[in-house]
């Protein structure tokens, strides 16, 4: 290990501090909840700060290295400008989602389970956007899969979240197998783990071997971001208490697929039908996800469609070459969605359901969580200032610039649908009429506005929207330390961002775009009314089967059940035909030997 | 080298090998099992011993032979055990008859 310097008693730290308040949180127990919140809080809070003295320490140089032997190489933390950002967004977003969590979990058993998992879950995100070397990658990747699934099943009781978690673990585990294809390929043609030297080297990779890697690491992004084809795992996500959908779905999990590749955008930018394929996928779900948001009903599931919506944004961005614009879409991303989760948090926790046609008028019984859900509405819709508008922008742009028109066309029309389905939610939560039955003010009469600590969390949150786009400046260079390539592009003031965003013809058709999707919504009474019915009708059809990728995975897992039973068949529970299969096997395995030596 | 006895060895561990395999193939009785398992694992041990020979490390043969008789006295003992209680619970021994328990 090198001199103990205080960048690596800070990369240290910031893992460290979350996995001891785990183990500390646990051991308060579960009878002692102050204590437990107490824990959990000031760890998480103490892994942020330790994140955010981080950033001006930005290296390229490892700054860990724990040897494990020949095989699998030096496991090294490299605390460079990507990663220092991202396990800054992790655990500052998840420090917030914690302390929400105090007022959220406050009825809630085995609270000592929940957060030991949330500070285990934030710790190995944080360590996944560190590591220097793949298989360590790796490792944290499937802690990160792990933990997700023991949250989104937290409520082990309802069979519908356990099926969530299954859901969830199995499709990301498929991807988690691409990841390792591509890891086990990097090291059987360079020999080497380190991500350092598979960037450096990467052109010396044969063809074929490079694309497995990039394709590999493509379906893990893929299934780990939400993206089409795999999206599907994320709606029923939703079961999982609304703080953990803040954290996986906003601020950690599925940005370690754009993570991913955007760290590995360097090497694999030449691979042929790389870029393009990329972009495809980010582009169909950004569209998939933006028809869906517009007919779910289900508040969060609306929120978990607006997910796969910008996250696809994020992938195209990767695919178009504008690495920058693509995590700067992932901070403001992060912060805002994070606020319309841990809003509609709030909201779900005082009215007691989750469906958006039980819901309206709820504005004036809690409007502080009105006004800052709107503010993260606006932010999502993409309306200036807020930071959501600033780097859409910068997508939309670079998309116009360096991508195929079909795309950008979509991805605009994207945007507009966006501020459409935006402005449908807050209006049926907030201030449409209350639903038919409208139990939300019987059924809790006395729900007020946000209790405390959930306010902490939310304006902090508020506060992100409206600041982090001035920090593209200091952002442009942070990404720039560590990884060179022509690929993150020369960022160098927030000045110069906010000159070309507003100089660039393409920011006026999208607001133009934009305020179309919100006329729609404002005078969708007098849209001729056999337009909007059959088209919708035919709109709703098509969305409420999934686009036919929920039929997809049922038609998977019937071949797999089916296979099974018929292989069945051969289990016949006679050991001496079992002997036979040994001796059998045996002979084949001594066979081959015999022949191929 | 004199290669005669280790001639005699071979055919003595493919002949305990096949007896063996037969019986493994053809018992329906547990306990029968277990001493057809006895005979195979025999095969092992004398192999053992007899490749320990051919390459001049004849105390490395010997001392994993003794590992092996000490291993596969545990396992019969367990696979005894297990057979006496097959026995009493199931009331009977054919492997045939178990298998068919199940359903």
């Amino acid at each position: 290990m090198p001199s103990i310097d205080l960048t690596t008693i800070l990369t240290l730290l910031t893992v460290g501090f979350l996995w001891i308040g785990a183990v500390a949180v646990l051991w308060a127990g579960d009878g002692r909840r102050q204590m437990q919140n107490l824990l959990a809080a000031g760890f998480a809070v103490a892994a942020g700060l330790a994140a955010l003295g981080l950033l001006p320490l930005a290296t390229g140089q490892a700054v860990v290295r724990i040897a494990m032997g020949s095989f699998f190489g030096d496991f090294t933390f490299v605390p460079d400008g990507l990663g220092v950002f991202l396990a800054a967004v992790a655990t500052v977003v998840g420090s917030l989602a914690v302390i929400f969590s105090i007022d959220y979990m406050h009825e809630e058993a085995q609270l000592g389970r929940y957060y030991a998992l949330v500070l285990f879950f934030i710790g190995a995100m944080a360590g996944l956007v560190l590591a220097g070397n793949l298989l360590l990658l790796f490792l944290f990747w499937e802690m990160v899969a792990f933990c997700s699934y023991a949250l989104i099943s937290f409520h082990n009781d309802d069979p519908k979240a356990v099926a969530g978690g299954i859901k969830a673990l199995v499709i990301t585990q498929l991807g988690g197998l691409g990841l390792l294809a591509g890891v086990l390929t990097a090291y059987a043609t360079l020999g080497n783990y380190q991500v350092e030297y598979f960037l450096a080297n990467a052109h010396t990779v044969p063809p074929a071997a490079l694309a497995v890697i990039a394709f590999g690491f493509l379906i893990a992004a893929a299934a780990k971001s939400a993206q089409v084809p795999f999206h599907t795992w994320l709606p029923d996500a939703m079961e999982a208490p609304t703080p953990v959908s803040a954290l996986i779905h906003a601020a950690t999990m599925v940005n370690a697929g754009v993570y991913l590749l955007a760290r590995f955008y360097p090497a694999f930018a030449d691979v042929p039908g790389w870029r393009t394929a990329v972009m495809t996928v980010g582009v169909l779900s950004a569209l998939l996800a933006a028809g869906l948001a517009l007919m779910a009903t289900d508040l969060k599931r609306v929120l978990a469609y607006s997910t796969i919506s910008q996250l696809g944004y994020m992938v195209y961005a990767v695919g178009v070459g504008a690495i920058f614009a693509s995590q700067f879409h992932l901070l403001s991303h992060a912060v805002f969605k994070a606020l319309l989760f841990l809003g509609a948090g709030a909201v779900i926790h005082l009215v007691g359901t989750r469906d958006m046609q039980q819901m309206g008028g709820l504005g004036r019984q809690m409007p502080f969580v009105r006004n800052v859900f709107v503010i993260g509405a606006l932010a999502l819709a993409g309306i200036p200032i807020l930071n959501g508008f600033w780097s859409k922008e910068l997508i939309l742009e670079a998309g116009f610039a360096g991508g195929p028109f079909a795309a950008y066309v979509i991805m605009l029309a994207v945007a507009g649908l966006t501020a459409l389905y935006t402005f449908r939610t807050v209006w049926l939560v907030f201030f449409g009429p209350p639903g038919a039955d409208s139990p939300s003010r019987e059924r809790n009469p006395a729900a007020g506005d946000a209790p405390p600590a959930m306010r902490v969390a939310l304006g902090t949150l508020v506060l992100g929207t409206f600041v982090t786009w001035l920090l593209a400046g200091p952002f442009g260079n942070l990404l720039e330390i560590g990884i060179k390539g022509p690929a993150f592009g020369h960022v160098s003031s927030t000045l110069r961002v906010v000159e070309e965003v507003l100089a660039a013809p393409t920011t006026l058709i999208a607001l133009i775009v934009v305020s179309l999707g919100l006329a729609v919504w404002y005078w969708r009474a007098k849209l001729p009314a056999n337009a909007t019915a059959s088209g919708a009708a035919g709109f709703r059809a098509w969305f409420a089967r999934d686009g036919g990728f929920e039929g997809l995975n049922h038609a998977i897992a019937g071949l797999i059940q089916g296979s099974s039973e018929a292989l069945r068949t051969t289990q016949t529970g006679q050991l001496n035909w079992n002997i036979v299969g040994i001796a059998g096997g045996l002979a084949i395995v001594l066979a081959i030997l015999a022949l191929g030596a | 080298m004199n290669l005669a006895p280790l001639n005699v060895a071979l055919v003595g561990v493919l002949g305990l090998l096949g007896i063996g395999m037969y019986g493994l193939l053809m018992t329906r009785n547990l306990i029968k099992t277990v001493i057809v398992l006895q005979i195979l694992v025999k095969a092992a041990v004398l192999a053992l011993v007899m490749a320990g020979s051919a390459a001049g490390q004849i105390h490395l043969g010997q001392s994993l032979a003794l590992t092996v008789i000490v291993a596969d006295t545990i396992v019969a003992v367990v696979g005894l055990a297990l057979a006496i209680q097959v026995r009493r619970r199931c009331g009977t021994l054919d492997v045939q008859a178990l298998a068919t328990l199940r359903r």
